[in-house]
């Protein structure tokens, strides 16, 4: 079995199918009006109608701008607005944003006529959309001479920023004539060679704006060399200027905005700017500074009077060493012949003299230290410490030392 | 009207362009005095070029005439 969904769910999920139709959020419905109800919070509560079936109908007291007549019963009107679900009630219904008389209404269909042929000849190209001047010192305005929307842009842009010269070219911006002199304005504008032009006029009813909708004005904005900003009425009114400018603003205060640079961010962009170059530059040196302390370093070690200087040394210590250790080698021999010396002087015959030992020779010289060497008769010499003596032998007698 | 010359935004640009320059590490010290040099001539450029007047409503009359300067 399938998932079981609450009501709620089911209306969301339908409701969002109507938010995703793009036709059935801009729209236009011919009709007969019954059932209408002015609510007391401004809302109108109405019923659509032809011969075969009927609408449920509600211009929200915010929409009111869009109706310009009393809305009766039985009256034909056509209606502008999206189709969407009233989800508390599980109804769909039509919210209404403009209401015209019928025989008006088909000015709805003149624009979108109007709007399909001048999009299909490319005057809405994005790609034919100049980019807003960031930093304009001119700005061109065409629009009434008199009323909100010059104040407010007036005002905006003076304290955006003051320096920038605003240019009025005044224009009728509503009934007869007022296309030709919208024309003009912009045409004279783009002359100037300024940075911007702002093209509009404030809030008003459908046929108040419908100027704005007027070929001649369409193409006069596509043919401004000068970047061209609409702003026509307010947030929720669309004409073919807008589509034919390079930016839409929704109303003209909006416009000023977006034309007009705010020169304290300027300013501060600027200063920010020139601590950083200041840093970049700053870092660098040190850097650089950095590096070249190295590379004197290095250099300094490589440098051939430094390599001399170490060369030499290592010559010193060496020379040292070597004496050092020929000290020691000849204290080492001094040393050994103390020690001979004092072994040669043990063995030293004088000693031996003084102590009363004496030495035996025969006549020709020869030691005698044998009773072999010589034989009783036969003359011996001894030699003492003071001289020598010289004794004749009496007799001779073997005694064995070897056991002593 | 004046003679467009280098305009604020192609001098902020150009600008910014020149501080990433000298961010990086790959030119000689030379070139960085070079761009420093011509970061702060930008900078009083753009400062210059700020025309710190305040300016009032020119209203264009419908004979071609200038009204309200």
């Amino acid at each position: 079995m399938a998932d079981i969904y609450s009501v709620s769910q089911v209306n969301a999920y339908i409701k969002n199918l109507f938010l995703r139709d793009d036709r059935l959020n801009y729209i236009s419905i011919r009709g007969e009006v019954s059932g209408c109800k002015y609510h007391t919070s401004g809302h109108i509560y109405f019923t659509l109608k032809d011969a075969d079936g009927q609408l449920a109908c509600v211009m929200f007291a915010s929409m009111r701008k869009g109706l310009t007549f009393r809305l009766m019963d039985g009256v034909s009107v056509v209606v502008r607005g999206r189709i969407s679900v009233y989800e508390q009630g599980g109804r769909y219904q039509l919210y209404a944003n403009e209401i015209l008389k019928d025989g008006k209404g088909d000015l709805f269909a003149e624009f979108e006529r109007l709007k399909a042929r001048l999009e299909q000849e490319g005057l809405f190209d994005a790609a034919h959309k100049k980019p807003i001047p960031a930093y304009p010192k001119a700005i061109g305005i065409v629009t009434a001479l008199t009323g909100a929307a010059i104040q407010d842009m007036v005002n905006i842009a003076g304290r955006r920023n003051p320096y920038v010269q605003l240019i009025l070219c005044p224009a009728g911006v509503q009934g007869e004539g007022a296309a030709e002199t919208i024309v003009r304005g912009i045409r004279r504008l783009d002359a100037m060679g300024l940075d911007t032009i702002i093209v509009g006029r404030g809030g008003g009813s459908v046929e108040d704006l419908w100027v704005f909708n007027d070929e001649r004005v369409a193409r006069a904005i596509y043919e401004c060399r000068t970047p061209i900003i609409s702003a026509v009425g307010h947030e929720t009114d669309f004409t073919i200027a807008d589509f034919a400018a390079d930016l839409r603003a929704p109303t003209p205060s909006a416009a000023a905005e977006l034309a007009v640079n705010e020169v304290s961010l300027l300013e501060g962009a600027l200063v920010d700017a020139h601590a950083v170059l200041f840093r970049a530059m700053s870092r660098r040196l040190r850097d650089c500074r950095n590096r070249m302390n190295g590379l004197s370093i290095q250099l300094k070690y490589l440098s051939p009077a430094y390599q001399l200087d170490q060369k030499k040394q290592r010559l010193s210590d060496v020379e040292t060493r070597l004496s050092g250790l020929m000290k020691q080698r000849l204290l080492l021999k001094r040393k050994e012949l103390l020690v001979l010396a004092e072994r040669m002087k043990a063995k030293s015959p004088l000693d031996k003299l003084t102590s009363g030992y004496s030495y035996l020779a025969d006549e020709k010289g020869r030691m005698i230290n044998s009773v072999e060497k010589t034989a009783p008769g036969q003359k011996i010499y001894a030699s003492v410490t003071d001289g020598e003596i010289t004794a004749e032998v009496i007799s001779v007698r073997t005694v064995n030392r070897q056991n002593r | 009207m004046a003679k467009k010359e280098k305009t604020l935004e192609a001098a902020m640009e150009e600008l910014n362009q020149l501080i990433a320059r000298l961010e990086t590490d790959e030119i000689s010290l030379e070139d960085s005095f070079s761009l420093y040099q011509e970061g702060m001539k930008l900078l009083k450029y753009c400062n210059d070029s700020i025309d710190k007047v305040e300016k009032k409503l020119i209203v264009l009359e419908e004979d071609g005439g200038v009204d309200g300067v």
